[in-house]
């Protein structure tokens, strides 16, 4: 059922488009190291690239009349139009934006930017970005409760980690759910190791299948989910509530980080 | 020193069969900071590639706005061998291996993807014992592998040659140095095309066209190893996936 496949290996034998996989002569063969999971293709190792919709962790690392040039761990850099921009930023803050534009050398229009508190910003690979967040952010909402800490993911891989919570449990945990990416069963897993590092957490709840249980925290920024062509993510994870969960990004957000 | 006598009664100096590779090790995700490296152990030869990227262009003026640069930089380190290597850096040998390296892996990498970056390979012997090219080349496409970059194919590379009128694989030193011919070679794990092909000495064409079948078969068992290496890093409980703190 589970298979790892190279770089060039044959995936299906019909022209099939999904990301980090590539069509010649009618087959469809993988570009990046990968596993074959019920018939899905699960990248294990990838580089990230920017798409709209993509919601980003990223350091504003200089200031210029037009906006915000912004470190978002790619090779181009983010830019943040202060056209659009009520918010003012500083060198050196730490923002959460969604991706609005990529051109066609991949430089990244930023939209939708917040300030984030003063935090802890680490940078994990681009494609375990889906499991840290899991099903529903699932996953994220167990590190969120048995740690205390507040956590906001980008898909670009920076996670920044702040709040009054045990932020050493959080890195770890983080480095846990890395380092079991590829393996069944992972939230359980997270679960116990949790409860053996001194956080307190209950196993999350299993859903019906097919009914979607309202988001247990308030969608931060705009309502409307966002639009998604594919999902780059195999796992098919829900990755469109990458962001922090209402109970604790309440109390460390400043007023005026909001927009008008 | 006089030429030791290569072939004799169907073995090689080292004792092995014409046809047969030396031991050949290889270990995936070996580097903590580099976005992905390997670890190559070819009898003799200890290989380490890193690889970086994409990421932006230095200098920004070379640049290519359609297509990444791929940037391959093999070294040998000062205490790699006897004597011949005596000092670190790049020199002419070490110049035209990068540059053969880089060609082999030109065609593979899909570079159209990262427009106006660029991708290091780093690759150094630290201990060389003949056929570093093609260990360089095995550990690269390993370590490109595991940073994830987009590729094609895989690429697998071995030296074949004359020794003493026999057609082997795998050349080891004495091989190489008192040998008729060395060839090194490399071959897409797919397409089985033909990404490095380099010949010093001589051989007749039938001769070539018959080592080239045989390198094509080791180049195989070579990407099975490979392969192998970075199904192992998967499999097993390791250190893989730092933090970047």
């Amino acid at each position: 059922m589970e298979k790892i496949v190279m770089p060039g290996e044959l995936l299906w034998e019909e022209e099939t488009r999904v990301p980090n996989t590539y069509v010649e002569g009618g087959r469809t063969y993988a570009t990046v190291l990968g596993m074959m999971r019920n018939d899905k293709f699960v990248p294990l190792e990838m580089v990230y690239a920017a798409k709209p919709g993509d919601n980003t962790v990223g350091i504003v690392t200089d200031v210029r009349h037009s906006g915000y040039i912004v470190d978002m761990n790619l090779a181009q850099n983010g830019f943040i139009s202060s056209k659009f921009t009520r918010v003012s930023f500083k060198q050196g803050d730490l923002i959460y934006g969604r991706v609005k534009f990529v051109d066609e050398v991949g430089n990244v229009d930023l939209t939708d930017a917040k300030r984030l508190p003063l935090g802890k910003i680490v940078s994990v690979p681009a494609s375990k970005v889906p499991r840290i967040i899991g099903k529903r952010s699932s996953m994220l909402n167990v590190v969120r409760d048995g740690t205390g800490c507040s956590i906001f993911v980008g898909n670009n891989g920076y996670i920044w980690i702040g709040g009054k919570g045990n932020l050493q449990l959080a890195l770890k945990t983080i480095q846990f759910i890395i380092r079991n990416a590829h393996t069944q069963g992972l939230t359980d897993a997270v679960v116990n190791y949790l409860n053996e590092n001194g956080g307190n957490v209950s196993a999350p709840s299993r859903d019906e299948p097919g009914e979607r249980s309202k988001p247990s925290h308030e969608d931060y920024g705009e309502g409307e989910p966002r639009p998604r062509g594919e999902s780059s993510e195999g796992e098919r994870e829900d990755t469109s509530v990458a962001h922090g969960g209402g109970k604790h990004t309440k109390d460390c957000f400043d007023q005026d980080c909001f927009q008008g | 020193m006089d030429k030791p006598e290569l072939f004799k009664d169907g073995k090689r100096i080292d004792g092995r069969t014409p046809k047969e590779l030396r031991p050949l090790k290889i270990e995936a995700g070996v580097l903590e900071e580099a976005s992905g490296s390997a670890y190559v152990e070819w009898g003799g030869n200890k290989v380490v590639a890193g690889v970086y990227g994409p990421r932006e262009c230095i200098p920004k003026h070379g640049a290519d706005p359609y297509k990444a640069l791929l940037k391959v930089r093999y070294t040998m380190a000062p205490f790699c061998s006897k004597s011949e290597h005596g000092r670190s850096g790049p020199n002419r040998r070490s110049r035209e291996i990068s540059k053969v390296l880089r060609e082999a892996f030109e065609p593979v990498v899909m570079l159209n993807q990262f427009p106006k970056t660029q991708i290091d390979v780093y690759v150094e012997v630290l201990q060389a014992e003949g056929g570093t090219r093609v260990s360089a080349l095995t550990a690269a496409a390993v370590a490109l592998a595991d940073a994830g970059i987009p590729m094609k194919e895989m690429v697998s590379g071995v030296a074949v040659g004359k020794l003493d009128g026999q057609l082997v694989v795998d050349l080891g030193k004495d091989e190489d140095n008192y040998g008729e011919s060395d060839v090194p070679m490399a071959i897409t794990s797919k397409g089985k095309e033909l990404v490095l092909l380099q010949m010093d000495g001589l051989l007749t064409r039938e001769e070539l066209a018959r080592n080239l079948d045989e390198g094509i078969e080791a180049c195989e068992k070579v990407y099975e190893l490979q392969a192998q290496a970075l199904r192992k890093s998967y499999e097993s409980a390791h250190e893989r996936g730092k933090l970047r703190l």
